[in-house]
Order: C-alpha cells, then sequence, then structure tokens
C-alpha cells in the first residue's frame, strides 16, 4: 500500500516537473522569437525603403508585366540547365560510388579509418550548400557550365552516397558468400552480388536526386556557371523585371518536366 | 527469367545464344543513344574534357595557393560573430513562420482529410509545389529586390522556402495515418477543427516534430547563404570578400560555415534520435496497451 502511494506521489511529481518544464519551453521559444523579431524586423529592416503597402504592391507590379520577348532566348539556356543537371547527376553517381563503399559497414574495406572518412565525407557534401560549392568551383576552374557540373555533383554525392551504403547494408548476404565461395575476387563480388541487389534503389534515388539537381541547375548561373541562372541574372541586371518573371515560369516548366519525367520513369523501374 | 525447371518444363528447348534478338538490340540501341546524348552535352556545354584528368590537382593548387592559410582572425571578430547569431535568427524566424504557415497548408493538401477536395487541395498543392519549384536563392533576389536590402526579405525568402520544404513533407505524413479515429470522430459529429485537433494531431505529433527539426536545419543551411544577395547575415560577408578577392578570408568564412551547418547538422540529428526513440517507446506503450 505505501509502495502504492509513494508510486502515486511519484507519478504526481513527474507530470507537475513535465509541466513546469513545458512552460519553460515555451517562455524560451517566445523570448527567443521576440528577441529575433526585434534584431530583426524592429532593429534592422529600413522601413523607408520598403514603403508602404502600395508602393510593395507597385514594385511587385512590375514583376506582372510579363515580357514574353525574351522566350525566342531561352531555349539554349533551358537546354543547357537541363544538360548540367543530367550530367552534374551522372559525375556525383561516379564519385558517390566509392564513397558508398568505404561507408558501408559490411564491405568497407576499413572498418577504423575508411568507414568514419566515408561517412564523414557524406555529411560534408549535404552540409555545404549548393551555392557554396559553386563559388569554390567557380574559382577553382573559371567560369563556364563546368564549375555547375561540378558543385551539382559534390552536392549530390551525400544523399545518393548515404542511400547506397544504406541498401548495400541492407542486402542478403548469402549471394555474396556464394561467390566468394566459388572463388570470385572483390570486383566479382560486387558486380555479381552486391549490385543486382541495389540495383533499383540507386537508380530510385538517382531519378530523385536529378529531379532536384535541375531545381539545383537553374541557380548555378548567379555565380557565373552558365544556364537559366545567367539569363535570370542578365534580366535583373537590365531591371527588366518583366522578363524576369518569363525566366522563372521557364524554370517553373522545366522543374514540372523534369518532376513528369522522374515520375514516369520511376514507374517503369519499380 | 525462364529458370531451367526439369519437372514442368513443357516449353520447346530454346537454344543458348549470348545475344537475344529482340531485347539486346533495344538494349544496346539504349546504351548508344545514352552515350551519344553524353556527348552531346559534353559537347553542347563547352566541356574540355582534359581539362577534366587535371582538374583535383589544379583545384588543389588554387586552394593551397590562394586559400589556404585561412584568415581565422577575421571570423573571430566581434562583426562577423554579431553576424552569425544574426543568421541563426534569421533561420529560426523564417523556420518558424514557414512552418505556421506550412501547417493548415498541409492540412488542405492531403487528400483523406483536406476541407475541400475540389478548391482547398489543389490550391494548397500548387501554393506548396511552386515555393518549392523556386530555389530559396530567387526568393531572395525577388525579396531584395521589392523590399531592400536587410535580413527581412532573407526571412521572407526562407520562409517561403519552408512552406515548400515542410508542407510537403506534413502533407506526406498527414495522408498515412490511420484513418480510424477520423471516421470515428467524424460519426460522432465532429467539426473538421475538432477532427483535425483529436484525430489527425495525435497521429502525427512526433514525426511532424522531426520534421520541423530538420526543417530548421536545412533552413540554417540556407539562411548562411541567403546573404550572398544582400539579404544579411554571414552572406553578406561571404559576397563583400569573393568580391574584393580576399581570398584567405573568403576562405575562412566558408569553413564557418562549414562548421557552423555541420554543428546544426549534428544537434538535429541528436535530436531527431532522440525523438525516434522517444517514438518508438510511445509505440511500444501503446501496442503495450492494445495486447
Amino acid at each position: 500500500m505505501t509502495h502504492l502511494v509513494s508510486l502515486q506521489a511519484e507519478l504526481e511529481r513527474s507530470r507537475r516537473r513535465r509541466q513546469w518544464v513545458q512552460l519553460l519551453m515555451l517562455a524560451l521559444v517566445l523570448v527567443t522569437v521576440l528577441g529575433s523579431i526585434q534584431v530583426i524586423i524592429i532593429e534592422d529592416t529600413d522601413w523607408d525603403r520598403v514603403g508602404t503597402f502600395g508602393q510593395i504592391m507597385e514594385s511587385v507590379g512590375r514583376f506582372m508585366a510579363l515580357d514574353w520577348s525574351l522566350i525566342p532566348h531561352l531555349g539554349i539556356p533551358m537546354l543547357e540547365t537541363f544538360l548540367m543537371a543530367c550530367l552534374g547527376t551522372l559525375l556525383g553517381l561516379f564519385f558517390s560510388l566509392p564513397v558508398a563503399w568505404f561507408g558501408a559497414l559490411n564491405v568497407t574495406p576499413s572498418k577504423r579509418i575508411l568507414y568514419p572518412f566515408g561517412r564523414f565525407l557524406m555529411t560534408l557534401s549535404r552540409s555545404i550548400h549548393e551555392m557554396v560549392w559553386a563559388l569554390i568551383f567557380v574559382a577553382a576552374v573559371g567560369l563556364g557550365a563546368l564549375p555547375g557540373i561540378l558543385a551539382i555533383a559534390m552536392r549530390s554525392v551525400g544523399f545518393i552516397s548515404k542511400i547506397t551504403a544504406e541498401a548495400i547494408e541492407n542486402i542478403d548476404p548469402k549471394p555474396v558468400e556464394a561467390i566468394r565461395a566459388v572463388g570470385g575476387n572483390n570486383f566479382q563480388v560486387m558486380y555479381y552480388g552486391i549490385l543486382p541487389q541495389i540495383k533499383t534503389v540507386v537508380l530510385g534515388t538517382i531519378i530523385f536526386e536529378w529531379d532536384i539537381n535541375i531545381r539545383r541547375s537553374a541557380i548555378m548561373g548567379l555565380v557565373g556557371a552558365g544556364g537559366l541562372g545567367l539569363t535570370f541574372f542578365r534580366q535583373m541586371a537590365m531591371y527588366n523585371y518583366g522578363g524576369v518573371t518569363v525566366v522563372i515560369l521557364a524554370i517553373l516548366s522545366l522543374i514540372l518536366l523534369g518532376e513528369i519525367l522522374s515520375h514516369y520513369t520511376r514507374k517503369a523501374i519499380v | 527469367m525462364n529458370a531451367y525447371n526439369p519437372i514442368q518444363s513443357k516449353a520447346p528447348a530454346r537454344e543458348w545464344s549470348r545475344y537475344r534478338f529482340p531485347r539486346d538490340l533495344f538494349r544496346f540501341t539504349a546504351l548508344l543513344v545514352c552515350l551519344m546524348g553524353l556527348m552531346f552535352a559534353v559537347d553542347f556545354l563547352g566541356i574540355d574534357l582534359a581539362r577534366l584528368l587535371t582538374l583535383f590537382g589544379r583545384v588543389g593548387e588554387v586552394l593551397s595557393e590562394r586559400y589556404f592559410p585561412p584568415d581565422v582572425d577575421y571570423v573571430m571578430q566581434g562583426d562577423y560573430l554579431a553576424s552569425v547569431v544574426e543568421t541563426v535568427q534569421m533561420a529560426y524566424l523564417g523556420a518558424l513562420i514557414g512552418m505556421l504557415i506550412a501547417a493548415p497548408l498541409a492540412w488542405f493538401a492531403s487528400w483523406n482529410v483536406t476541407l475541400s477536395r475540389r478548391v482547398l487541395y489543389p490550391l494548397a498543392r500548387l501554393f506548396i509545389m511552386a515555393s518549392r519549384s523556386v530555389h530559396e536563392m530567387i526568393w531572395t533576389i525577388l525579396f531584395v529586390t521589392v523590399l531592400g536590402f536587410g535580413m527581412l526579405p532573407g526571412v521572407c525568402a526562407l520562409v517561403m522556402f519552408c512552406i515548400g520544404f515542410a508542407g510537403k513533407l506534413f502533407a506526406e505524413e498527414i495522408e498515412v495515418i490511420d484513418m480510424g479515429p477520423v471516421e470515428a470522430m467524424r460519426s460522432a459529429g465532429a467539426n473538421p477543427l475538432q477532427t483535425f485537433c483529436y484525430a489527425v494531431w495525435p497521429q502525427i505529433q512526433t514525426a511532424w516534430t522531426g520534421i520541423a527539426i530538420y526543417t530548421w536545419d536545412v533552413a540554417f543551411r540556407a539562411a548562411t547563404v541567403v546573404g550572398f544577395f544582400g539579404a544579411g547575415g554571414m552572406g553578406w560577408y561571404l559576397k563583400r570578400n569573393v568580391q574584393q578577392l580576399e581570398t584567405e578570408r573568403v576562405a575562412a568564412i566558408l569553413l564557418s560555415i562549414v562548421v557552423l551547418v555541420v554543428i546544426s547538422e549534428l544537434i538535429s540529428a541528436w535530436a531527431r534520435h532522440r525523438l525516434n526513440r522517444k517514438r518508438d517507446a510511445n509505440r511500444i506503450a501503446i501496442e503495450a496497451e492494445a495486447a
């Protein structure tokens, strides 16, 4: 009986403590939100520049006067963006194979050194924003489509290799053992034992990543890597806001096309 | 496909050949088309393949010559550290407002519990898709054009980004819930809001919390660079130094961005891990109760 009573008291106390914690969290959120609003919206914003609601609407309205004369000039940048995404994904796949090999616990060449290294590469690749990758590569290899492709590739490595490594870790080990038992070398084990098991997952991931990469390659031009981003940047520099909207519409249609294509290819594979 | 099976092999014995006529023809044609597409892409984009071979050597050379001793003192000054705090605040506020808008949108954009399948569902879907399709950098540029420089356009861009990002994940989470409680609430005469609060919300609570943490993490990653187009925070310092060709400072800023993003990713991974454990514990508790 006393045991039950003490249990009840314990429960009551833990509930009260949880309520306190929740209250404290709420207060913390409120304080930080108010602090951020104070800094960002009250102190930092130049409200004279923003102007009244009418002025904001006026500058939005300038974007609405579409400049259709730009359309004939959009075909080549669109194709460039599209191809940049394709090549970037392909190169990303190429880079991510060794990373996945290092980062999968059951096939990694060395668990002490290469496994953490592979995992680190995956995190690093995903952590760095594509703009930063593009800046690094524009600085290193100059302007043009190549830095864009490299940036997209580096950014895709993390995701592709992470999913691939997980797929490798989840394979059925029996075919691998069978191939080892009949004397297959490491390459044969990978090609005949592992690859057939992870093929669908990897293909699905690549198509998914390709779809995202179209979105990314559309902004590579902003830092000097060609494609629709460059057209966007030029229209912006010419203050031709109607043209800017048309470029955005072109980006949207390209992304829509990518989404439709990836939907059907994924259906065909699975 | 057609494994040899002695018991029920009634099909006529086929002559074995390494190549099978129609299938392999299609395969090789597809491969050829792919390779031609690759060649065309490389040619169209004007990529010098010979340069690719020496690429990594050159990247390493440039990095070691121009970027190598990162100017760590620069990123340790008060001004820069203040901009880091600003970036965190920007990401925080952007993600919070974005998710507050994304939550009702996700409700409308999930087929099973949406208020009206004719009007609200396609509208919400369209809005989420549009804000997701436009890259956050483009949002930043647009908002900077309309609202001027400063952190406000950055927050607005992050809000749009988070609506697209969180809205999609939120809606996907609603679409896989168990419809039993929803039907029970509806048949007891609950209005849609009550149904959402008492039948949908308990089922998605933990998943949404995980998504919220993840969204914050991704928003912070984006916030570190939105300043590049004039929206305050660390990106602004990056832009200035890139244009002044202060490469050693750029290196230090990039390093600081990487370190901060990795830290935020670790925190978010830890939080999500804890949450998942709690979720599993919850699920076990529910299953134990049901048994």
